[in-house]
């Protein structure tokens, strides 16, 4: 018995031992796998969660633009690419493909999706076959017929990924205030315009979802889900007017063309608030192939289309400055309209000051102050500014006005523009007595649009603005118009609204007449150093009606050929503007109307 | 002590086997207890099968939501088009439609008319 319990106790010895080095074994592979290979980033619970757990990012949808009115200008649609799958083509057929499946394949995508060539899809499977890849993408924003398509043939190692894409209803309407987006698989980013400038309140919040999916790979809502939805960007209600925006577009384009002229340029804003109603350049482009214009300029070639010419592209304005010489003599008590001087034609300085000329060297004689804008006398004007008002009483009203600096404007990349003063060391009184009539200082036409708004509000310039709401995803905020300085006194202002009026009844401006309606307004015809007297920028700025200033216009042409003056190529246009204005908006005559038949 | 407490375990092993409200054989406790345990996996199956046909229809539900926020959107672009100024001047043009000319422009002058007020208002600083 002792020999049998001793054999026994030994096999159960043999047994206990046995297992102990298979627990031992086990525990050390266990440690292995656990502690070792998790150190070196080998994580096998990672793993096993990717197995069955599905992490998603769910885009934000781009917050949409609209206009004053509420009509969509920038919105949002789905279209889906189209990927195929070569690496689990080749898992699928492990024995290679003697059925001819790849090409059965191909040749129904291909019926599905004609505009992507065999060929391609023939490369896209050898490179990703070679490459070793799980997904190539073959075609990009396909059609919704071409998805149901696709959609209901359930080809095997294909597949559709929804992407949103922005869109412009418009097409090249207002493009260059609204810029556009790029679209990359990690995103989209606004380029240009309020598209970049507002880029982080359009873009929204991104949300994920954490799911465990099916065989098919579709998430469960059982079991462990966390999802965060995707919170839309905020939307944007621009100042604009889709039909005046439009209205103004297409009249700018016809007389552009008519014209001959390399561009031009029309900014409306509302005489009391500063905000935009209109701002339109061409040439333009289309943000929904914003693409095909890479390598088109704008503003007489010194930047690309797209860049918006209002606030972008500067400019020698020419005589619509002389409004900002008188009244910073008004503004101070230096001159009244009355004030005359002695018009030869040519003006000699004292102090070596090269001589100022007219326009073809006109003499007008004896002449007032409302007679230097009536004739857009640069001697006049020179004279005011030489010999009235000094450098210490001109420049500080062109810092008021807001020349040389940026307006803040809401809309992208601005040009604050420039001019010699004092302290430079290469300025001199030439330098004044020029800018007095528009050369030697360059500004871009939002900024003059701003000079002539100031006028008209009383003296009162306001904040430009483009954006009157944002609404949505945390924000909820309105514009308010917001007066930025009192630039020269209410009194003053009323003055040159009279001097302009006179000037657009007997001066340059009467071709911007409207039927009906009082018009304060000043031409300018500026030429540039080192081209040709007729290779001009042609331009009107003023305000409507006159009496009680509803909206200001600015439109300029930059080298028109047919007519080259302000008088007679950009007046003509702006009258067309004007009236359109009034009738669509409804304003009350203010003058006499001079009825025909 | 020790012999004090006897009858009281014994008492208690009878109760163990033999709970007060329930006797049974050990073949009955074996019927019952496979009973039991199909019960509940026939109740834990019913149960999935429910979840995985619910699953089915909320992926269901999903997807034609996804197709509907689709259609939804291409239809708000569609009408967005049609609103924009580009698409109605180019249909009407289409339609043999003019701009106005001003000069053809009737104005009819109501003599003492008084103006309608603007309510826009001077903003002063």
């Amino acid at each position: 018995m002792n020999g049998e319990m001793q054999r026994a106790r030994r096999r159960q010895m043999f047994i206990f031992l046995l297992v102990t080095f298979g627990m031992l074994v086990l525990l050390g592979r266990l440690y292995y796998w656990q502690v070792l290979q998790s150190r070196s980033g080998y994580n096998l619970a990672q793993q096993a969660n990717n197995e069955h757990l599905q992490n998603q990012v769910l885009d934000a949808p781009r917050g949409l633009i609209f206009d004053s009115a509420g009509r969509i200008l920038a919105s949002n649609i789905i279209r889906d690419d189209v990927y195929v799958e070569p690496e689990q083509f080749s898992v699928d057929h492990p024995n290679g493909d003697p059925q001819g499946e790849l090409q059965t394949l191909i040749t129904a995508l291909h019926g599905a999706l004609p505009q992507v060539a065999t060929g391609a899809l023939q490369k896209a499977f050898r490179d990703g076959f070679a490459r070793g890849q799980w997904a190539v993408r073959v075609a990009t924003h396909i059609n919704p017929a071409q998805s149901a398509a696709l959609r209901n043939l359930q080809l095997p190692d294909v597949f559709l990924q929804p992407r949103t894409w922005r869109v412009y209803p418009g097409g090249t309407l207002a493009a260059q205030i609204l810029g556009f987006v790029t679209q990359n698989d990690t995103g989209n980013q606004g380029m240009y315009g309020i598209e970049k400038q507002y880029n982080s309140i359009l873009y929204g919040t991104a949300g994920s979802l954490t799911a465990e999916t099916d065989l098919q790979g579709n998430p469960l809502t059982l079991g462990a889900t966390n999802e965060q939805p995707a919170i839309s960007g905020s939307n944007l209600t621009l100042s604009i007017d889709s039909n005046m925006q439009y209205m103004v577009e297409d009249a700018l384009a016809k007389t552009v063309k008519q014209l001959q002229a390399m561009s031009g340029t029309v900014v409306v804003l509302n005489a009391r608030t500063g905000a935009v109603v209109a701002m339109a350049g061409y040439p333009t482009f289309d943000p929904n192939q914003y693409g095909q214009y890479a390598n088109q300029l704008g503003c007489t070639n010194q930047a690309g289309v797209y860049f918006n010419p209002a606030i972008y592209c500067v400019y020698e304005p020419g005589s619509t400055m002389k409004a900002v010489t008188m009244s910073a003599g008004l503004d101070q008590g230096l001159i009244t309209p009355d004030t005359t001087l002695n018009d030869q034609g040519c003006m000699s300085f004292s102090d070596k000051t090269p001589t100022v000329c007219n326009w073809r060297n006109l003499a007008y004689g004896t002449e007032t102050m409302t007679g230097v804008l009536i004739h857009s006398a640069n001697v006049g004007a020179a004279y005011v500014a030489h010999n009235i008002l000094g450098t210490s009483h001109y420049y500080p009203y062109l810092q008021k006005f807001g020349f040389g600096q940026s307006t803040g404007i809401d809309d992208g990349q601005e040009n604050p523009g420039s001019y010699r003063q004092p302290g430079n060391p290469i300025w001199t009184m030439s330098d004044l007595t020029r800018q007095a009539f528009g050369e030697g200082i360059y500004v871009t036409p939002l900024q003059v649009a701003m000079a002539y708004q100031t006028i008209a509000n009383g003296g009162a310039q306001m904040q430009p603005y483009l954006v009157s709401s944002i609404q949505g995803n945390g924000h909820n905020a309105n514009t308010r118009p917001m007066v930025k300085r009192q630039v020269i006194s209410a009194q003053a202002a009323q003055l040159l609204t009279g001097m302009l009026e006179q000037a657009a009844i007997k001066g340059f401006a009467q071709l911007a007449q409207v039927p009906g309606y009082s018009i304060a307004a000043k031409t300018g015809t500026a030429t540039t150093v080192g081209l040709s007297t007729n290779q001009t920028v042609a331009s009107v700025a003023g305000f409507i009606p006159a009496s009680n200033p509803r909206f200001v216009i600015l439109v300029k042409l930059d080298r028109p050929q047919n007519a080259i003056y302000g008088s007679t190529a950009a007046a003509p246009l702006w009258g067309h503007i004007a009236q359109q204005l009034m009738w669509y908006f409804n304003v009350p005559p203010d003058a006499p109307l001079q009825l025909n038949g | 002590m020790r012999a004090s407490t006897k009858p009281i375990l014994a008492a208690r092993r009878r109760r163990q086997l033999h709970p007060f409200f329930f006797r049974m054989g050990p073949v009955g406790l074996s019927i019952c207890s496979v009973l039991l345990i199909s019960l509940m996996a026939v109740l834990y199956l019913s149960q999935l099968g429910q979840a995985v046909t619910t699953n089915q229809e909320i992926q269901r539900l999903h997807r034609q939501q996804a197709t509907l926020a689709r259609e939804d959107q291409d239809l708000a672009q569609q009408i967005a088009q049609e609103q924009s100024p580009v698409y109605i001047a180019a249909r009407a043009a289409a339609m043999g439609l003019v701009p106005a000319d001003p000069k053809t422009i009737i104005v009819l002058v109501i003599p003492h008319l008084k103006p309608v007020p603007s309510d826009d208002q001077r903003l002063q600083p």
